[in-house]
């Protein structure tokens, strides 16, 4: 499932050095581990090699920190957007305004949530480039593994990563 | 004027960690007051058994993205007295050093983000930073130093890697100190303009004695370590907090109510000013005096100054720190201590950001956990929520619903209760009978 975004263009233009990537979430709690669980995954991989890859657990607040500097960040987490179990959800840097609006739900962020940050960081005037990538998790029950759904979902998101780099 | 009110939160997945508060008056007197959080029943306790001793405080750093560093140094002094490890005077500094950057961390995002919103009379942080972006400003730039020291001394802004059993796997250089060192003294401007704005908030006017609840040192103003002390006049050591502190289940609530002296206790900044105001630094302690928080102090709505007092705190006790570290040298030989898994039990007491954490280990002579036991601040908190919530409600009853709900919500942020829930706390349905 992809949100039909007017063009699928990013705002700035920038390089691969430019690109940020920031998993979300709490590997200790099963499926809500999916982001990361990629992020480790895109680190053993040659092609994000030069590109900033985040282990950003339950800190959400710091994405603010996070964005400045970077031409373009790509968040991967445990999201809610109204789509089947398992189903990845690609929101692109121009649907970033609906994702907003909609107050879709990210599972165990002990912080201010996604949406509340990113009304902040528009509030704040601070020029962005995201683009999100959500999983809807089974389960988010304490364990350190993924369900086999969503674990079996993380060379989509990888193939989602690569394209959204777009370089 | 509200002589009945039905208050009940709807009922919220506990996913989100939202709590519940049921308010039931008529004709002016309460029938009916739960708070309730249907926190996740802790398995977290139960993951942490067969972990080598090496694991716990990895895993521990993850529970929470605002308390890793409570998490992991209380997951670290359990495993520390359990197997009998001994960590050099450098390691507890640093460890010191760290802890203040978490306490920095979550006070500014409480207080600035979540508490003063309230006091503003603006719904959230969002409008805030446009109304008053000055004071949103200040609250990042702080929280960003903190940041910045957290990574520098652990590894990671939020849950360290460095901070291990026996020491630090990596520690920080002479260059680095003395960065840090600059980086607190930029502080100061923002400090004295953030004085300026919560001198003029309207701090509700209320008062509930209760029991206070900290960790208590003989040479600081104890965050890291110390013995576990009471305004009602006991001190004890950490070990045997069991002796005093007690846990019951309530058919209400997933989460599990304590007691010591009194039928409730409260925990957190408020407690530990309460209990240890006297090893303030003086510049904290004049901030203290600027924002009328003076010992003992039995309003609820002032733990939010007191948070902002230990902001102070800390940043004057990391120069201290600091100073002390560059003196005597840092020295890779103290960086780690000896580790010989052995059989024991030890509990690691700290003050997370919210109040007392305690983590308490038993091993086998494998060095592997055999039995986990975690009492967090927020559940040692409910109790006296609701306690707080008998007092306040009937004292208010004549102010409008609207208010009755911001003051009831207000009250119960003051607590800093795990963030998730305060942040969303009562998408409150209020139905009169």
């Amino acid at each position: 499932m992809t949100f039909a975004g007017k063009n699928n263009s990013s705002k700035n233009v920038y390089t691969r050095t430019d690109v940020r990537i920031i998993g979300f979430g709490n590997k200790y709690r099963s499926d809500d581990g999916i982001g990361i669980r990629v992020v480790e995954e895109l680190e053993k991989l040659d092609f994000f090699k030069n590109i900033e890859i985040i282990d950003g657990g339950t800190s959400g607040t710091d994405l603010i920190f996070l964005i400045k500097g970077c031409g373009k960040l790509i968040i991967i987490d445990a999201i809610d957007a109204g789509q089947n179990t398992g189903d990845v959800v690609n929101i692109k840097a121009d649907d970033i305004e609906e994702f907003i609006k909609k107050d879709y739900k990210r599972f165990s962020l002990h912080d201010l949530n996604l949406s509340d940050i990113l009304k902040l960081i528009k509030a704040l005037k601070i020029d962005t480039n995201i683009s999100i990538i959500g999983v809807k998790p089974k389960s988010i029950d304490f364990g350190d593994k993924l369900s086999q759904e969503i674990e079996k979902k993380i060379p989509e998101i990888i193939s989602i990563i690569k394209k959204e780099i777009n370089i | 004027m509200a002589n009945n009110l039905n208050i009940e939160e709807s009922p919220v997945s506990r996913l989100e960690g939202h709590g519940d508060l049921i308010l039931d008056v008529k004709n002016k007197k309460i029938k009916k007051l739960i708070f309730r959080i249907p926190e996740s029943p802790r398995f977290f306790e139960a993951m942490l058994v067969g972990r080598k001793y090496d694991e716990p405080s990895h895993i521990s750093s993850r529970i929470c993205g605002i308390c890793s560093v409570a998490h992991t140094c209380a997951s670290i002094k359990a495993t520390e007295k359990a197997l009998d490890i001994k960590p050099s005077k450098q390691t507890i500094n640093l460890r010191k050093l760290i802890y203040h950057h978490e306490n920095i961390q979550s006070n500014v995002l409480h207080v600035y983000f979540l508490a003063a919103p309230d006091f503003f009379g603006v719904g959230s942080v969002v409008p805030l930073a446009e109304t008053h972006p000055e004071v949103v400003n200040i609250a990042l730039r702080t929280k960003k130093m903190a940041n910045d020291m957290v990574r520098i001394i652990g590894g990671r802004a939020v849950h360290p890697v460095r901070t291990v059993v026996g020491g630090f796997t990596k520690l920080p250089t002479k260059e680095e100190m003395i960065k840090m060192k600059e980086m607190l003294k930029s502080c100061y401007p923002d400090l004295e303009k953030s004085l300026e704005v919560l001198k003029t908030l309207d701090i509700p006017d209320f008062k509930r004695e209760t029991e206070y609840i900290s960790i208590s040192d003989t040479s600081d103003y104890a965050l890291y370590d110390g013995k576990i002390k009471s305004t009602d006049g006991w001190e004890i050591d950490d070990q045997n907090y069991l002796d005093k502190i007690n846990e019951k289940v309530v058919q209400y609530s997933t989460a599990k109510h304590c007691w010591a002296s009194r039928d409730a206790f409260m925990v957190g900044a408020l407690a530990r000013f309460n209990n240890n105001h006297d090893k303030l630094t003086d510049n904290a302690k004049k901030y203290a005096e600027e924002l009328g928080l003076k010992a003992p102090c039995y309003n609820t709505f002032m733990n939010n100054i007191a948070q902002f007092v230990e902001i102070v705190q800390s940043v004057d006790d990391s120069i201290r720190l600091i100073d002390e570290i560059l003196e005597e040298g840092l020295d890779e030989d103290k960086a780690m201590a000896e580790i010989k898994p052995k059989a024991g039990r030890g509990a690691g007491v700290v003050e997370a950001p919210r109040g007392l954490l305690i983590h308490d280990y038993t091993y086998n002579d494998k060095g592997r956990v055999e039995k986990a036991n975690l009492i967090i601040p927020t559940g040692m908190n409910y109790a006296n929520i609701e306690k707080d919530m008998h007092a306040l409600v009937p004292a208010i009853i004549d102010k409008s619903e609207d208010e009755i709900k911001l003051a009831c919500e207000m009250l119960i942020r003051a607590y800093d209760p795990c963030i998730s829930c305060s942040t969303h706390f009562l998408n409150v349905k209020l139905v009169n009978k």
